[in-house]
């Protein structure tokens, strides 16, 4: 690669708290490298956002997040290597980058015994176990550690399936909720009987139980926390919880995440207080509505703000919602509290987009975030190599414009009058991968900013005419 | 005397118009080359000697197009995606849905009765929804580029093509002109495809009356009748649709020009 495509700016943080973030991930990418030369825990590879991180932290295992791995290599523009490494070895490029960068660092770690040279990070350790998690579409997620496997053949794998129910509006998601759970409780305590194996240790219930009621406490935080983001200006964009999700998905049911929460909170409280937004004129509220970032392009958010834009809420790697709207039924089994929390993150939006005509839950969600941020349009990044994440946006932005284009707008006529016309939320889709930077450019994604916010431009005028 | 400049420094070609008070004076395009820098200079070296003015009779500089960063001499970056919004307005004030067929993109726009912009859509990444894929056919079949449309009307035989990669298309022609087909009949098949990919990018958007094409493929009769059977409504095309970018900056520079006299701020535009 050359030097330059190499050089990277440094993104400009808004809050401290996300300026934080990232001396807190080589830290965690340094320790795992210690522990697995200590010896003295065990160490997993694994996915986020599969409600398992209570049970690791129970049985003292620790996770190596690999997609987290993946995403440092791409924000370092180094991950390229490792790209063309598992391609030699027969993956396509079009595969899961995340997993391909993985796979090409794990043959090349595995062949030379040793990190590869100038592993970011000092590199991705060496796991005793790997733990897949698929989510439905994430087939990834399945695969991954089974490609791995074939350089680690002495690293056992748990694979863990965690289904929900899919939406169908016509019947409620309630009826078979009870099957889902009785099946993701079972895959859970699978799990915890294939740790006691590879640990050696029996699970401490009550421990798990206060890991289970940290993480709730931090979820309700979060929720509230990312809520302060409604306020005008806005005092933290979807660049800096591109760095917060990093506690929020990699370090859940430990204290560090709730006292960094908790610090996050109080700076914004503080912002609000003083007026402090991301940008000192904001004119446009806009809302990342889906689609991982390019990890390596993040320098893009701090372009959107100096043309006036801030992002007051994203879709993507919010991965909580408010427990008390949630409705779980009660247990005293953290294993079974669990799996009601799964369920009831993945259907939250169901009910909600029941009772809307043309909307649908994933759709649901943006319209409530449209109307709590006070957005102004939406944003989306379709990654070539994610399906999972991505296939739908554009149908979800279709469906939008159904629910959007319907609502009056009050134009001012060639006479002086008012007369009546029908706008949609003007939207913005980038093109470009998670971290193959091969298929990203500055020039052409900076001209499609510069159009989408004269598309922004001329609908405030119209609507300034109108007032 | 107050000369407007637009210019506009596409991925393929490069155009330019400067006009005195909306009236035009000169145009002139050319290809873009590997140095934007160097042909924005050009062009406007080209447009003062037609119009027989010096650079200190250009009031204001509006640049455009891909390398629109690169014009050091502009007062103002405005996106193409305005200035063909503001050149088809005033051209054709009834067009709401303007379709942009580029070289490195083609590109879908609704705008309101103002020319104000409403909303936009690209073609993917992929050189196979653009103008591009004319270019590789007319290379391919050994046709000048200039008589595609022509050409296309004289099919005989309907052909089902497929252009979602400027390279699978090439190697289906290829493979299609091995078959004995005539290229007439491609040349219509491909003409066929390509409109409706954009049609298709025109749908999610949604089309409303009255519609426009521009942009460098626009000159291409075959695509004109192709997107107007889609469409199934006549299609405003203008005089020269390659120049549509540079003529909207050229507009949009004597508006800016227009309204800084009004603040009474033209002491501050460089003469």
């Amino acid at each position: 690669m050359a030097e330059e495509q190499k050089k990277k700016k440094k993104r400009r943080t808004a809050t401290k708290a996300a300026s934080s973030i990232g001396p807190m991930v080589k830290d965690f990418i340094v320790g795992t490298n210690r522990i697995r030369a200590e010896g003295k825990q065990k160490l997993a590879f694994t996915f986020i956002v599969c409600h398992h991180e209570e049970i690791l932290r129970a049985m003292d295992v620790v996770p190596i997040w690999t997609e987290n791995f993946a995403g440092i290599c791409g924000a370092k523009r180094d991950a390229e290597r490792f790209l063309e490494r598992a391609e030699s070895l027969g993956f396509s490029r079009s595969l899961c980058t995340y997993a391909l960068c993985g796979i090409g660092f794990d043959h090349w770690r595995e062949e030379l015994g040793e990190m590869p040279p100038d592993a970011p990070w000092g590199g991705m350790a060496r796991p005793d176990f790997m733990i897949s998690t698929g989510q439905i579409l994430c087939d990834p997620r399945a695969k991954w550690y089974q490609a791995s496997q074939q350089y680690m053949p002495d690293v056992p794998i748990y694979n863990m399936d965690m289904p929900y129910p899919l939406y169908d509006r016509t019947a409620d998601h309630r009826e078979v909720l009870g099957y889902y759970h009785k099946y993701v409780v079972k895959e859970l305590r699978g799990l915890i009987d294939f740790l006691e194996k590879q640990t050696g240790k029996k699970m401490d219930y009550d421990k798990l139980e206060e890991r289970v009621e940290l993480s709730d406490k931090t979820w309700n935080l979060i929720h509230e926390t990312y809520e302060l983001r409604s306020a005008s200006p806005c005092p933290m964009g979807t660049g800096d919880a591109m760095n917060t999700m990093v506690p929020m998905c990699f370090m859940m049911a430990t204290q560090e995440t709730y006292d960094f929460f908790t610090g996050l909170n109080k700076e914004l409280k503080e912002k609000i207080a003083k007026k402090e937004g991301v940008i000192e004129n904001e004119k446009y509220r806009l809302l990342w509505g889906g689609g991982l970032p390019s990890w390596f392009a993040l320098t893009d958010f701090n372009y959107f703000n100096s043309k006036g834009a801030v992002f007051p809420a994203e879709t993507t790697y919010r991965m909580v919602t408010p427990l008390d709207e949630m409705d779980l039924p009660e247990t005293s089994d953290p294993v079974e509290h669990l799996a009601w929390r799964w369920l009831g993150y993945w259907t939250f939006w169901y009910d909600k987009a029941r009772k809307r005509p043309g909307s649908e839950p994933d759709v649901e969600r943006l319209i409530n975030y449209i109307e709590t941020y006070d957005i102004d349009g939406v944003v989306m990044h379709e990654a070539f190599s994610c399906r999972t994440w991505h296939v739908g946006l554009i149908w979800q932005l279709h469906q939008l414009a159904k629910i959007y284009k319907p609502i009056p707008v009050l134009y001012l006529g060639k006479d002086g009058k008012q007369e009546t016309g029908h706008r949609e939320l003007p939207s913005l889709i980038l093109e470009s991968d998670i971290i193959d930077i091969s298929s990203y450019s500055e020039v052409d994604t900076r001209n499609r900013i510069d159009a989408f916010i004269e598309t922004l431009e001329s609908v405030a005028k119209d609507k300034a005419s109108v007032s | 005397m107050s000369y407007c400049l637009g210019i506009d420094i596409g991925s393929a070609y490069s155009k330019g118009v400067l006009m005195d008070d909306r009236e035009l004076r000169a145009s002139y395009y050319c290809l873009s080359g590997g140095d934007f820098r160097l042909t924005a200079d050009k062009i406007k070296k080209e447009l003062l000697s037609q119009a027989d003015i010096t650079s200190k009779d250009i009031s204001r500089t509006v640049a455009t197009g891909y390398g629109s960063k690169m014009v050091a001499f502009a007062d103002k970056e405005i996106t193409d995606i305005s200035c063909h919004s503001k050149a088809i307005s005033t051209l054709f004030p009834s067009v709401k849905t303007i379709v942009d067929f580029g070289d490195l993109y083609s590109k879908v726009f609704l705008i309101d009765g103002k020319g104000n912009l409403l909303n936009f859509l690209l073609s993917g990444k992929c050189a196979g929804g653009s103008a591009r894929v004319l270019k590789v056919m007319a290379k391919v079949l050994q046709v000048n580029i200039e008589n595609l449309g022509d050409l296309s009307f004289k099919a005989k035989k309907d052909i089902e093509f497929n252009t979602g990669c400027a390279v699978f298309a090439e190697s289906e022609v290829i493979s299609r002109v091995a078959e004995g087909f005539a290229k007439e009949d491609l040349l219509a098949a491909i003409h066929k495809a390509l409109s409706a990919q954009c049609y298709s990018l025109a749908e999610r958007l949604g089309i409303e009356r009255d519609f426009a094409l521009t942009g460098g493929g626009a000159r291409n009769k075959g695509l004109i009748k192709a997107m107007g059977d889609l469409a199934g409504m006549d299609v405003h095309v203008p005089d020269a649709p390659h120049m549509t970018a540079a003529l909207g900056a050229a507009i949009l520079a004597d508006e800016a020009l227009k309204r800084l006299e009004v603040r009474g701020q033209n002491f501050f535009v460089d003469k």
